[in-house]
């Protein structure tokens, strides 16, 4: 009994150190690609707090309601732009995300465009009505894509597909810490306090309000869906490392688990042959 | 000579953060010029040279979409893509122009044609300010 108990300890180890090996692998597999996504986060982050503090400006000011954009009107369908990850192994990333998105569509009707493999499984799962699962691969999505699929949404947004863009992603607060986040973008409307502030109403548009809204609001939404995307990047390999290095951390415990009881049972085993042995001479 | 606060950000990261003197733009109207003192004023740019005076020296720059802000703080360049005339690959421009080329002959679509009339704008800028 003591001898397959042995082997059966000895079968654990080796399998659990293999799959330490794995979690080991794709820790600083993570961390390699977290440095480049966290140096491209901070390197969109100024563009991303510029476009959205200028286009509050504008919009606070705005008294010109020609554009679509800015108008408010009924919400009868929302669309949300999803970006989650391409794989698993990467703690609660994921999970967050649908989460709080779930949480924020409600039982709002809504159609969703997924970015990430495992954002177009969650929708095909939950039999969400999708735009276009084109963009299934996050990690392969350029600044062009972005920019494609923001000129695709306002086109929609304007022909009245749906009535409101909102994109859920994951904030990169710390290496450790991951935020999911919901980020309304169209319309472009702000709660102006009462007083009017005329100085600002006099700000010149060229040619019109309403071109240059068209012409803005696409490279707005383009510009905040790459920020929105390179913070998430960011925030799936942080979440990867986090969780492969508890994994590993595990699996190192599991191991010196395993060998005090390979040696108790090895010692088990000694002491029994040795009884035997003994029992044997005396008889 | 009097200045004005000027922010150039792209998607790649900031350029510049300062103060300048004169800053020149293509937007989708024509060129204009922003001294200091402009009234707040807003516009999308086009493709087309950049140019900006800082310190009294001229430096010229390939910038492509996006939008220009100007309120009484601070002037905004929010750029698609916007590069000083020395970052600019002359030959890399030289190669993006022939292939824009072969591509408008090729394309049948208006949304291909546009992309590639665009893709050959872009091109076109850029070799002009590296001359």
């Amino acid at each position: 009994m003591a001898a397959s108990s042995m082997k059966d300890i000895k079968l654990r180890i080796k399998s659990v150190s293999s799959t330490m090996q794995i979690t080991k692998a794709m820790e600083l597999v993570a961390s390699s690609k977290l440095r480049r996504a966290k140096a491209r986060a901070e390197a969109t982050r100024p563009y991303f707090t510029t476009l959205h503090a200028t286009l509050t400006d504008i919009a606070y000011g705005n008294t010109d309601f020609s554009s679509p954009f800015v108008q408010r009107r009924e919400v009868k369908k929302s669309c949300y732009i999803m970006v989650a990850g391409d794989r698993g192994m990467a703690g609660g990333y994921n999970a967050n995300l649908f989460k709080a998105v779930t949480a924020h569509m409600g039982e709002k009707s809504v159609c969703v465009l997924p970015i990430g493999k495992k954002a177009v499984e969650y929708c095909r799962h939950h039999g969400l009505e999708l735009v276009t699962d084109a963009y299934a691969v996050a990690e392969d999505v350029s600044l062009g894509d972005c920019f494609s699929i923001a000129r695709m949404l306002c086109e929609q947004f304007r022909k009245g597909s749906f009535d409101e863009l909102y994109v859920g992603y994951t904030n990169f607060v710390s290496m450790l810490t991951q935020q999911p986040a919901v980020l309304k973008m169209l319309p472009i409307r702000y709660e102006r306090a009462e007083a009017k502030n005329t100085a600002e109403s006099l700000t010149l548009y060229e040619p019109s309000t309403e071109s240059v809204y068209d012409a803005i609001v696409p490279e707005y939404v383009g510009g905040l869906l790459w920020g929105a995307m390179a913070e998430s990047v960011a925030s799936e390999q942080g979440a990867r490392r986090t969780a492969m290095d508890a994994a590993s951390k595990n699996a190192g415990e599991m191991i010196e688990d395993l060998s005090l009881k390979y040696n108790r049972a090895r010692q088990g085993a000694i002491t029994q042959e040795i009884t035997e042995i003994v029992a044997g001479a005396e008889a | 000579m009097s200045t004005f606060h000027l922010q150039i950000v792209t998607p790649d990261g900031g350029f510049y953060d300062g103060e300048a003197e004169k800053l020149i733009v293509r937007t989708i109207n024509g060129n204009v010029c922003i001294l200091p003192r402009h009234a707040p004023y807003v516009t999308a740019l086009g493709t087309g040279e950049a140019c900006t005076v800082i310190d009294g020296q001229r430096r010229r720059a390939a910038c492509a979409g996006g939008m220009l802000a100007v309120t009484k703080e601070n002037v905004r360049l929010v750029a698609t893509t916007f590069e000083w005339a020395e970052d600019i690959d002359a030959n890399r421009a030289q190669r993006a122009k022939e292939r824009a080329e072969a591509a408008l002959q090729r394309a049948t679509e208006k949304a291909e044609i546009d992309r590639a009339q665009a893709k050959l704008k872009r091109a076109l800028t850029r070799l002009s300010v590296t001359r």
